[in-house]
């Protein structure tokens, strides 16, 4: 639990705020010029609220800077480095030095404690090949706080419950859809979830509503917890849930999740204006990064929907709370947790394809109890072909190529032009 | 218990300070470490109230520093040890002791005075045996404990140390170092000023790393040892130590 009052966290944030501010004008020629632009300095913002004044950066911004035109730090002195599939025709790249995996390390450890996870307990961790830099995250953050970790790697479902029985977890790490096809599978093969010691499940990549997490709660007797993430920064953990239970909702389960604001600035604002909307109302979550060395984002914005919880918690965590919503403000779908921008899915297909991408919707789609990203491809002239082979290899091919380039599942569908 | 915002200092027209803003929580032990000229100095002055005019916010404990006199300060619990000793040469260690208890004098506390040189003398049993000698003719690591010791004569709540280990031979330093770690355990708020990035950090709760006026860096003492750009800037290792072969 975090020793501070919410006062002397408002002075650590101006703190590492400030010397944020000062890190990124002085390294990063990106930065360096927004503020110049502004004729801003950074001893300029002298209060958290003056943040306001300073631009936002998007994920385009990380595309437009790929591979490291937004490190603050010296390539040497970055020990690890992530890729986010982003939105453009490139992805973006994030660097971690040793101190940034330090903090986010404590900071996974202190999401893991708010769960009630302890040193006794066994972590399971499985999460979809697009989110492997989260798994080495719960990882790092697990083995840190003494638990035992089963890191992250790709299994069966069938092999996964395996482990999950016969290793005694404790706590299972993954997404929403995979804790479902889990539960599926488990009553499908008739397994009863007495045979687990699973205690707690912990929920990543999106939000979810109160019926499945009931569900989840009532068929595998466990307790589900929710954790907030941004897979530009290594973040599985900038926003967890705690152990007071909601009494807003009735719903009865764990409510909000507190934001690691200590180290992560949130705001939340009108996407349409740009203007802070007021304590409680709905908008879209912007994140300050108060710590990290290498990657410092400033006033990020997530294109995730969120409000900020005024009413105190019923814990005595001095961080701030919020409602992840399930609305976005971006062009992006969830598939497994991981956020797939259609506007790159687009150029993709089109490189893919080797033409000017044909008229197409996407959907998120179960195939084999799998979220997969479903694409329709409207058949047109240039598309077609009279021989049938050639057209399912170019299909799978085009499959194979956007599932490596978006990191999910691909099924593409080919349907006849609306007429 | 020390809370400082946007802190600027300046000397004329050269501003020494930028918007510096940092703060102490009760027991913990603070390490600023800096360069040369980086404003670490400077900063400390205006905490003592040395320093005649500075902007920002600088609040002990509740009460605002700003146009507070130095005596009201070491009243209200900030006692300092200035950079290269500043002891009384030609008073003798017991009278240099003695002095620092003038705010305890003057509180008519005069029975706590022989309490605390007890308590002092023991911690530095050199002092005890030097009591009478004239200050200036012991040695420079004698001299630190000395100054040490008579900043706590006015039993501060926030110890300020500038560059304590500056000038002394390693052992003393260690044993300086040493004599700070119990001072915190015993529940002294600590500021420690230093250049010596390394043995600061290692006994520190919490750094700032200022450069050129600035905070550039701050973080939990473990955080900043594993910082790449602290040690080759302040921790003195070697450039080429860290640079193995990746272009940048």
């Amino acid at each position: 639990m975090l020793d501070v009052t919410v006062e002397e966290k408002d002075q650590l944030k101006l703190e590492r705020l400030q010397s944020t501010l000062n890190r990124a004008c002085k390294n990063v020629p990106f930065h360096r010029n927004r503020f110049l632009e502004l004729n801003i300095l950074p001893q300029d913002i002298v209060s958290l609220k003056d943040l306001e004044k300073l631009p936002f950066m998007d994920r385009s911004h990380l595309g437009t800077h790929y591979p490291y035109g937004l490190f603050a730090v010296p390539l040497r002195d970055i020990v690890r480095i992530h890729t986010a599939p982003g939105t453009g025709a490139s992805p973006s790249i994030s660097g971690y030095t040793r101190a940034d995996l330090l903090i986010w390390k404590k900071l996974v450890a202190r999401s893991f404690q708010a769960a009630g996870v302890t040193s006794l307990d066994i972590i399971q961790i499985h999460l979809p090949p697009g989110l492997a830099n989260w798994g080495r995250d719960y990882k790092d953050g697990g083995e840190a706080m003494g638990a035992g970790v089963i890191p992250n790697s790709p299994l069966s479902l069938a092999k996964t419950l395996m482990v999950l029985r016969d290793y005694k977890t404790t706590t299972l790490v993954t997404t929403p859809a995979f804790a479902e096809q889990l539960m599926e599978h488990m009553f499908d093969q008739e397994r009863n979830p007495n045979e687990l010691n699973l205690k707690r499940v912990i929920l990543v990549g999106e939000p979810v509503d109160e019926k499945s997490v009931a569900d989840l709660e009532e068929r595998l007797h466990v307790d589900v917890w929710l954790n907030y993430g941004l897979s530009e920064i290594p973040g599985p953990a900038i926003a967890h849930e705690c152990g007071s239970r909601c009494d807003t909702h009735a719903c009865g389960s764990h409510c909000g999740l507190h934001i690691n604001d200590d180290h992560i600035l949130p705001e939340i604002i009108d996407p349409g204006t740009g203007t802070p909307v007021p304590m409680g109302e709905k908008g879209e979550l912007v994140l300050t990064t108060l710590s990290a060395r290498a990657f410092p984002l400033i006033r990020f914005r997530t294109g995730d929907m969120a409000r900020f919880v005024a009413e105190p918690c019923g814990c005595t965590s001095p961080l701030m709370k919020m409602e992840w919503l399930k609305e976005r403000v971006d062009n992006m779908i969830i598939i497994s947790g991981i956020k797939v921008s259609l506007d790159q899915v687009k150029v993709y297909l089109g490189q893919a394809l080797g033409m000017q991408c044909p008229d197409c919707t996407v959907e998120r789609i179960r195939q084999g109890g799998t979220e997969t990203l479903g694409i329709s491809l409207v058949m047109d002239d240039v598309l077609f072909s009279d021989e049938i082979k050639n057209l399912e290899k170019l299909m799978i091919r085009t499959e194979e190529t956007l599932a490596e380039q978006v990191g999910v599942p691909v099924k593409i569908r080919l349907v006849q032009k609306r007429v | 218990m020390l809370r400082i915002k946007n802190l600027k200092c300046s000397y004329g027209s050269i501003v020494a300070v930028h918007g510096v803003s940092l703060s102490v929580k009760e027991g913990e032990l603070i390490s600023i470490i800096g360069a040369n000229g980086a404003g670490k100095s400077t900063l400390l002055l205006a905490i003592c109230g040395l320093l005649k005019t500075w902007e920002g916010e600088i609040l002990f404990q509740a009460s605002n520093l700003n146009g507070m006199s130095p005596p009201a300060i070491v009243r209200a619990g900030i006692s300092m040890v200035p950079e290269g000793r500043q002891i009384f040469s030609p008073l003798s260690v017991m009278d240099n002791l003695k002095m620092g208890a003038y705010t305890m004098y003057r509180k008519g506390l005069k029975s706590q005075v022989e309490d605390d040189l007890k308590m002092i003398m023991d911690m530095f049993p050199i002092l005890r045996e030097r009591a009478d000698q004239l200050a200036g003719t012991l040695s420079g690591g004698e001299q630190q404990m000395l100054a040490i010791g008579r900043a706590l004569m006015a039993r501060p709540r926030l110890l300020v140390l500038d560059e304590p280990s500056m000038g002394l031979a390693p052992k003393i330093v260690d044993m300086i170092f040493g004599v700070i770690t119990t001072l915190r355990s015993q529940g002294v708020t600590i500021l420690l000023v230093e250049q010596n990035a390394r043995a600061a950090l290692k006994i520190a709760d919490r750094g700032y790393v200022l450069e050129t006026g600035k905070v550039v860096l701050q973080g939990s003492a473990d955080e900043l040892l594993l910082d790449d750009d602290v040690k080759r800037a302040y921790l003195g290792q070697d450039y080429g130590d860290f640079y193995d072969g990746r272009d940048q």
